[in-house]
């Protein structure tokens, strides 16, 4: 893997480039093969910050399980 | 299904992450309709050597009752063209689908609402969500987060180790390349037009 490609890696793996956009620096890399590298670089998998999306997480947790509707 | 919940996976990144570390029946724990569009489909089956190809889609086979695979005109342009250009790829065609898919009218009935399910937020940039009260976007980690609040699953982060500890292994089952046919066909088989009159 060279130089950029791996930056491109990391940036993706802190969560500051889509997988989309790591795909295409990847010449077209699948999701799968991200999946690959970044267990191959040692890099966790990005996590979404939750962050802002506390309310939307709560109503569709609301929705997946309605009993904890108040 | 009984409940007006509908979840779209909207994008490879729940499937593989899932299909890798074998938790693929964790989306069917909310006991809801699941959608996938074709070209997410084809996105993460294509290859059916590649991480997770080979259980999705006999995941998807053995649950056909509760996985809809959502036709799309932009995978059935894709997949004429294939025709004529057999290594044909175009990165974002899942994407440009599922955007198709989640702004079909028809998609939402009266009082249902969808949870997309996705690692992109890049995705959902590009629909134009018509009621957001009726739309919430997940990430696979926020979903097996809930699952795991709920008690459903011992630990969401568990899930993401077993799916990277899948990733250093994924070289070992790189021998299936013949299988790429296979997969189309399957897929093909899998994917249900939907007829106007014979909606719901």
């Amino acid at each position: 893997m060279i130089a950029k490609e791996k930056q491109a890696l990391e940036a993706y793996s802190r969560g500051e480039m889509t997988a989309l956009e790591l795909r295409r620096r990847l010449g077209g890399a699948t999701y799968g093969e991200v999946l690959r590298l970044l267990s191959e670089e040692g890099l966790p998998l990005p996590r979404a910050p939750t962050a802002g999306r506390e309310e939307q997480i709560a109503r569709a947790r609301a929705w997946m399980f309605p009993k904890h509707v108040a | 299904m009984s409940r007006d919940l509908k979840l779209f996976v909207v994008d490879t990144g729940p499937l593989i992450t899932l299909a890798a570390a074998q938790s693929l029946d964790y989306l069917l724990f909310i006991n809801v309709d699941v959608i996938i569009p074709d070209a997410v489909l084809h996105e993460a089956t294509f290859d059916a050597a590649r991480l997770g190809a080979q259980d999705i889609i006999e995941w998807v086979k053995a649950h056909r009752a509760s996985i809809e695979i959502a036709p799309t005109k932009v995978y059935e342009i894709f997949d004429a063209a294939r025709s004529t250009i057999p290594n044909l790829r175009e990165p974002d065609l899942g994407e440009r689908a599922a955007v198709e898919v989640i702004e079909e009218p028809d998609r939402l009935h009266g009082n249902e609402r969808g949870l997309l399910l996705c690692e992109e937020t890049a995705v959902l940039k590009r629909v134009v969500v018509r009621d957001r009260d009726r739309i919430v976007e997940l990430s696979t980690l926020d979903f097996l987060r809930i699952l795991e609040a709920e008690q459903r699953i011992q630990s969401a982060e568990q899930v993401f180790e077993l799916a990277a500890q899948a990733g250093r292994t994924a070289s070992r089952v790189e021998k299936l390349r013949e299988h790429n046919e296979g997969a189309r066909i399957a897929i093909r088989g899998l994917v249900k037009r939907r007829e106007p009159s014979s909606e719901r």
